[in-house]
């Protein structure tokens, strides 16, 4: 193949893929650049128009933040998400072993279900969910949130805890069984510390998916159980609109669910397709 | 992994090697216990919910917890089957689906093909890139309000200055509402599309896109005759995840046009989130659910057929 030095119609091509590289990069990026700018600024700093780059960065906002109490809804927010991933993790793995190594007359059906559960619409979800919660007393209570976050983190879990243990070859579960082991036995001793990059690409999509909730969190919580995004959206209203610290709160929740997103990087197009692609 | 290569003997345990059986577990199988709890625990947060839906469906509520219900038989059905604003709301969610989802799968496939050409930097901008995905959808709703603002907006700024949209509230306007809530849902799920078309790429076999190369074809018949087609599954898959999320999330459209201006962007989903927890008509809000559930049960049928037609599973 000529090298590009040498032939100027591929010298061409080269900057046009460049060119638009760089168009997308600043259309995904930019939004986020303008998040984590307008976080620094002072509330005057921030509506200047034309919009200025440079500025004397100020953590003002994040103080007021901490000041107004965000630590209570950073805790709710993580008690919440780290309840699903538990229930999510530990129900989705067995479940998840289970339906790829027993054989069931309705497995698919049962999968279809599971799935079912995932995907149907969150303002469907949330009226009987409501309605249920409103009578058991479990509205404006954090273990209430948790099972509202089961009915799509658990069908997460056992949908990629499925894909993943089709991929442990069964002779070596074998061996076990040889040695008048039960399945449980090689299920925790031979199949799951061989998923285990799987199961924490696993708790991490489920993390990710309830710390980012909004709807369900807003309808069910409200004063001290609310959670980092509902108060987020609230603070748009409390004292008109104060967008320098909306933009604070927004980098605090995004930022950790970028570097957790970033760090299964490598399992993300499994999970997110739900283990249909590898 | 590499499977050993496996002599007689061998052979023999694989057939033979059984796990040991409790009695005491009695007739279900230890797989069918492990998947138990996950049955029980969906039974309660989504199948009794779901009966409960249709039984709510049947009743018309007082937005005062302490009234009692009262039974209007199929009074709620017959006035969502009438009722024409419902009508409009789905055939809003139709544009929004339709334009997002073409959208997406479009800019998708292309940005993709974009970045496998792309000679330095491919890892770096394709992490770059799948950043709006972990944004909070409520959060991409307030950032994309802040960055439309009227007065204040970088983005209304941008636009002023090369002379569009001057006299318009982009989000206050029903004649651009709808466009910008679809780009602000394509910004934040192109990348999904992205990174899973960029790994269908990948596991392309090389020899077949040699061979036309060889054949003399241009790049353009290429892409349109193999990888395309090769790529169908793949694309379809992001299809589908796209399909149900754009009916399952609403939190970016509440924070930004709430349905507005004029219902111009209120889908359905929107509109059973008023009716619930606005005017608080939780039988109506049920009617309007379960028929949205229909649609998802619909596509998630398709999902799994599919699904087990391309990974030989779930049990199919």
């Amino acid at each position: 193949m000529p090298s590009i030095r040498r032939n100027p119609k591929r010298l061409l091509t080269t900057a046009i893929i460049l060119a638009l590289d760089l168009i997308v990069l600043a259309w995904f990026a930019f939004p986020l650049l303008w998040m984590f700018l307008s976080a620094l600024k002072t509330q005057a700093g921030m509506f200047t128009m034309p919009p200025r780059w440079i500025f004397e960065p100020t953590l003002a906002n994040f103080q007021i933040l901490l000041d107004r109490g965000a630590l209570l809804y950073f805790r709710n927010s993580l008690v919440a998400s780290l309840g699903a991933v538990v229930v999510a993790t530990t129900l989705g793995s067995l479940a998840g072993y289970g339906l790829a190594r027993g054989r069931f007359r309705h497995t698919k059906d049962i999968s279809w279900w599971i799935i079912t559960t995932r995907m149907a619409p969150i303002p469907a979800v949330l009226v009987p969910l409501y309605g249920i919660f409103r009578g058991v007393g479990l509205l404006n209570t954090l273990p209430g949130l948790i099972v509202a976050f089961t009915t799509f983190s658990l069908p997460l879990a056992v949908w990629l805890m499925m894909s993943f243990f089709r991929d442990v070859p069964k002779e070596l579960e074998e061996a076990v069984w040889v040695d008048g082991g039960t399945v449980f036995q090689s299920f925790w001793n031979v199949a799951l510390p061989l998923v285990t990059p799987g199961l924490i690409a696993t708790a991490t999509l489920s993390f990710i998916f309830a710390w980012n909730d909004y709807l369900f969190a807003t309808v069910l919580t409200s004063g001290p159980t609310q959670t980092l995004p509902v108060v987020t959206a609230s603070l748009q209203t409390m004292h008109g609109v104060v967008w320098g610290q909306v933009m604070s709160m927004g980098t605090l929740i995004f930022v950790p669910v970028l570097l957790l997103g970033v760090a299964i990087r490598k399992y993300l197009v499994r999970g997110l397709t739900l283990g249909a692609i590898k | 992994m590499s499977t050993p290569v496996q002599t007689p003997t061998q052979q023999l345990q694989v057939v033979t090697a059984q796990p040991k059986r409790i009695p005491i577990l009695g007739r279900l199988s230890p797989e069918g216990w492990m998947v138990l709890p996950t049955v029980l625990v969906l039974l309660a947060v989504s199948i009794y919910p779901f009966l409960y839906m249709i039984r709510m469906s049947f009743f018309e509520y007082s937005p005062l917890p302490q009234v009692p219900s009262k039974f209007v038989g199929l009074g709620n059905w017959v006035q969502m089957l009438q009722d024409q604003a419902i009508w409009a709301s789905w055939l809003t969610t139709a544009w929004y689906f339709g334009a997002a989802l073409t959208l997406q799968l479009v800019l998708g496939v292309a940005i993709a093909l974009l970045i496998e050409h792309t000679p330095y930097f491919r890892d770096a901008l394709a992490t770059i890139l799948l950043s709006p995905m972990f944004v909070a959808p409520v959060l991409v709703g307030l950032l994309w309000r802040f960055l439309l603002h009227d007065s204040y907006g970088v983005y209304t700024y941008f636009l002023h200055e090369i002379g569009l949209l001057n006299n318009v509230s982009i989000l206050g306007d029903p004649r651009t509402a709808m466009p910008a809530v679809v780009l602000m849902d394509t910004w934040e799920w192109t990348p999904l599309v992205v990174i899973v078309v960029l790994s269908g790429l990948r596991a392309l076999p090389h020899d077949v896109l040699e061979a036309s190369v060889v054949d003399g074809s241009s790049y353009w018949q290429q892409v349109r005759y193999i990888t395309l087609p090769m790529l169908r599954p793949v694309i379809l898959v992001a299809a589908l995840i796209r399909s149900m999320d754009l009916l399952r999330y609403i939190d970016h459209l509440m924070v930004t046009t709430a349905g507005g201006p004029a219902d111009s962007t209120k889908i359905i989903g929107i509109r059973i989130f008023e009716e619930a927890f606005r005017f608080f008509r939780l039988g109506y809000a049920s009617a309007l659910g379960l028929a949205m559930i229909v649609v998802t049960i619909f596509l998630g049928r398709l999902f799994v057929n599919v699904l087990g037609e391309e990974q030989g599973a779930p049990g199919a």
